[in-house]
């Protein structure tokens, strides 16, 4: 029966999920920290949690409750979005849970289960429990067997539903990949596990589907017939961290390229979605992400880049070499940029390239899809000296909004054409500060809600098309760049040698 | 940046706006829509306030029409905001004297957001008839405020009988935390509802509008109980579940702020529910541009006011002088 209290055009009513429990593994950690925690408290502060919520928290730390309140309390206060109220904290506070324990221990698992069974009676969770796993890749498979153990990712088991969230990388390439999906499919079912991206979370990249499918403008357009080619940036201007130990292994490919980066280029290059549930969303993704065609000349379009030594925003920084805990003679590359293919009718011959690095002179993401130029332009060679490619560009952070470049007169007697760009900044039209991309999806896995989270197939055709770049540069050199420059001078002879430049983003 | 212009004419104020936009530079280029705001002088800081929170979540042109005395000299007074103390938004503050009131709408619709909708809201005793005033005839939006009447219930009947789609009022914004309670209480359980009770101060709006909702959509009767206040204090449904148990939710809020809610046979949990600002009820209602259909049956459920939603969208201006009042009094 449907509620009669619902009402589809009733929209000011928000969608809140069922009591619920969210055990979040490694609670202690700076994700933990800085994005989860703080995420919960911005949606308790929006009204967005149910009645019967509970936060447990779980991590090797001989702690009670009161340490992981204090801990969450500072988290909530430091990095939520919205402003901390102390009655929202309190009510948070009054349903946080913390057990102590290592992921191999029989016995603290066990009082996991006992715990989430007893909060059905205490806080009407009625068995309904989302799993967060944030935690370091190695530690997932005995987590997910000591869930199978305890028959906690069990759905039958005691009603409701049980879910899964699991943080990315989906393994080292594609073999481990599919090793871990087989693991954590089959401890959980496929429908139930969730593979967050935080990128898909973003509102700007929502609203590229908004922008490609509610408009009669650029529809028409997107495609090989106007477009010349996609260029998806990627630019960090921080280094590795504290993450050496991760990042040494992975590198930049398998780090960006492999989910945010073939993402973004799923999301461009697809057909429309029949709906917009996830399933169908899902389809059109994986149709596109299994047409990228690799470059045939990887040694001139697949690129790989190491950051030397430099400046960087007034600063010297070392090079990666130089940084803590990194082998000297380190071969892992911090940059890549690579030109694809999309082996579609609509998108055959245009080229998207791609690229990613650390170190580079600003943090920015962005889509830009450069257009042909006229075929014809009945002005003197001289006016148009400096028009441009049209260019749409969707800037997914910071500053998240969409750029249009176009050609314009100068004001003046003589005819004169130049680029011009128009501005829609999304926080301008929209200033409802929008929420944190963590915030959209945690509330999207208590409501069972898919639309925003890769499947294992698509985990799988990504990894098909970076295990052949990883084969082609495996035991090679990556080229050197400056710190605080725009990735080697490799990569811009990457686009020389097509006729194009990078977009200075 | 402000530029204050006295004893102005409209065309001067939209010259003083273009000016003023081009010394911000881009600052306020994305305009989503425009919201005027018809006001008297001693509650233009209140509605500048809320306006200023509200644009916060919606940039927007802000008009504020402060119509003084029908009997001065004509006189237009004005005052253009771009970025400044108002937050992300252009204003223009704009006093009219003598029957200058009476036109607003001449000097209104030249500063309207090209093509952008247009909200108006009555910070202050809701209007008669919408129709008679030409600010509320332009608008896609018109927002209301029944609490502010001297007798909010009979202004509720008002509303229902001047109804047009697209019309709301604040007295119903402010259920939104109550309904999304509610809701989301059934959504829990397959329950068949019997009947339903609303605690408030005497003569809620609110509270009239949250029992309209229930009557509408439930279809049992909802009464309200009076009690001391603040506001609305309390809210239960009474229903059995399929096996025939009984299925209880109530919400009780005695304080203002702190809400108890206790459904089915789960604990009692206590949780925020603070009655919200002026600010945040405009910014709620500037989120959708679309007439709420919901709104209207619960006005109509309240008011017994049959066939409302199916009303045409669109008003047309009456003219009422209230010079007509004067001559019929000495006539």
């Amino acid at each position: 029966m449907t509620n009669p209290l619902r009402d589809p055009r009733d929209r000011r009513l928000p969608r809140v999920p069922d009591p619920c429990a969210l055990v979040v593994f490694g609670v202690t950690g700076d994700l933990a920290r800085k994005k989860l925690i703080p995420a919960v408290y911005d949606l308790g502060n929006r009204g967005l949690l149910p009645p019967g919520f509970v936060l447990l928290g779980f991590a090797r730390r001989d702690w009670g409750v009161g340490e992981f309140e204090s801990l969450a309390r500072d988290a909530a206060q430091q990095h939520s979005r919205t402003e901390f109220r102390e009655d929202v904290w309190r009510r948070i506070a009054d349903s946080l849970c913390f057990l102590p324990g290592s992921f191999d221990d029989n016995d603290a698992f066990d009082a996991l289960a006992a715990k989430l069974i007893e909060l059905e009676d205490t806080h009407g969770i009625k068995g309904n429990a989302a799993f967060y796993l944030s935690i370091p890749p190695p530690a997932f498979p005995v987590v997910l067997d000591q869930m199978a153990r305890t028959k906690m990712a069990d759905n039958a088991e005691r009603g409701g539903w049980r879910r899964v969230v699991v943080e990315k990388p989906f393994g080292h390439d594609l073999e481990s990949a599919r090793e871990l999906n087989t693991l954590v499919d089959t401890v959980f079912t496929a429908k139930d596990v969730f593979r967050i991206d935080h990128y898909l979370g973003k509102e700007t990249v929502q609203n590229l589907l908004a922008l490609r499918f509610a408009n009669t403008l650029f529809e028409p357009i997107w495609n090989s017939h106007f477009v010349d080619s996609v260029q998806i940036t990627m630019a960090e201007d921080v280094g590795i961290g504290g993450r050496a130990g991760f990042y040494d292994n992975a590198g930049a490919a398998r780090d960006v390229l492999q989910n945010h980066l073939l993402q973004l280029l799923a999301l461009t290059a697809m057909e429309e979605p029949v709906s917009f549930d996830a399933e169908s969303i899902r389809i059109e993704k994986l149709k596109a992400l299994n047409a990228i065609s690799l470059p045939e000349d990887k040694k001139s379009y697949a690129i790989r880049g190491q950051y030397d030594q430099g400046w960087l925003a007034g600063q010297r920084v070392p090079a990666y070499r130089d940084e803590k805990d990194v082998p000297k003679d380190s071969r892992t590359e911090t940059y890549a940029a690579v030109r694809l293919g999309v082996e579609t009718r609509r998108w055959a011959g245009v080229p998207f390239y791609l690229r990613t690095g650390k170190r580079l002179p600003r943090r920015v993401t962005e889509i830009a899809v450069v257009f042909k130029r006229a075929p014809h332009l009945p002005f003197d060679a001289t006016d148009t000296v400096e028009l441009g490619h049209n260019q749409l560009v969707v800037r997914v952070q910071p500053d998240e909004g969409v750029t249009l470049r176009f050609g314009s007169k100068v004001p003046g007697s003589a005819m004169e054409v130049r680029d011009v760009s128009m501005d829609f900044l999304y926080g301008e039209s929209f200033t409802e500060s929008s929420p944190e991309a963590y915030e959209r999806l945690i509330l999207d896995v208590l409501l069972g809600d898919q639309t925003l989270f890769p499947r294992n197939e698509e985990v799988d055709a990504s990894w098909q098309v970076i295990d052949p770049l990883e084969a082609f540069w495996a035991g090679s050199e990556p080229h050197k760049y400056r710190a605080g420059e725009w990735g080697p001078t490799e990569a811009d002879d990457m686009l020389a040698r097509d006729g194009r430049v990078w977009r200075r983003p | 940046m402000a530029t204050t212009l006295w004893d102005t004419t409209g065309t001067d104020i939209v010259n003083a706006l273009l000016a003023e936009r081009r010394t911000a530079g881009a600052l306020a280029s994305g305009l989503a829509l425009s919201l005027v705001v018809v006001v008297d002088e001693k509650r233009v800081q209140e509605a500048e306030t809320a306006a200023t929170v509200a644009a916060a979540a919606h940039p927007c042109r802000l008009l504020i029409v402060v119509r003084r005395s029908v009997d001065a000299d004509n006189r237009l007074d004005a005052e253009v905001q771009v970025g400044g103390r108002l937050g992300p938004t252009e204003a223009v503050v704009m006093r009219m004297y003598g029957r200058l009131g009476l036109h607003a709408e001449s000097v209104v619709l030249p500063l309207l957001a090209p093509d952008a909708p247009v909200v108006t809201w009555w910070h202050g005793e809701p209007p008669e008839q919408i129709a008679t005033d030409a600010l509320g005839v332009l608008a896609n939006r018109r927002i209301t405020d029944c609490a502010r009447a001297a007798d909010p219930r009979a202004a509720l009947k008002r509303r229902a009988e001047d109804f047009a789609p697209g019309d709301t009022d604040l007295a119903w914004t402010r259920t939104t935390p109550w309904r999304a309670l509610l809701a989301s209480a059934l959504d829990a359980a397959d329950v068949r509802p019997s009947g339903a009770t609303v605690g408030a101060e005497a003569a809620n709006p609110s509270a009239a509008l949250l029992c309209g909702w229930l009557n509408s959509r439930l279809g049992v009767k909802a009464g309200v109980d009076e009690t001391a206040g603040p506001g609305i204090t309390s809210a239960t449904i009474d229903a059995t579940r399929a096996d025939g148990t009984p299925y209880g939710v109530s919400i009780s809020r005695p304080d203002g702020r702190l809400a108890t809610l206790c459904r089915g046979d789960e604990d009692e949990r206590q949780l925020p529910l603070p009655r919200r600002e002026l600010g945040d009820l405009l910014a709620e209602e500037l989120r959708r541009m679309d007439p709420d259909g919901v709104y209207a049956e619960a006005l109509a459920a309240f008011t017994g006011v049959k066939g409302i939603a199916t009303r045409p969208a669109a008003r047309t201006h009456v003219w009422r002088d209230p010079a007509w009042a004067e001559a019929g009094a000495s006539s």
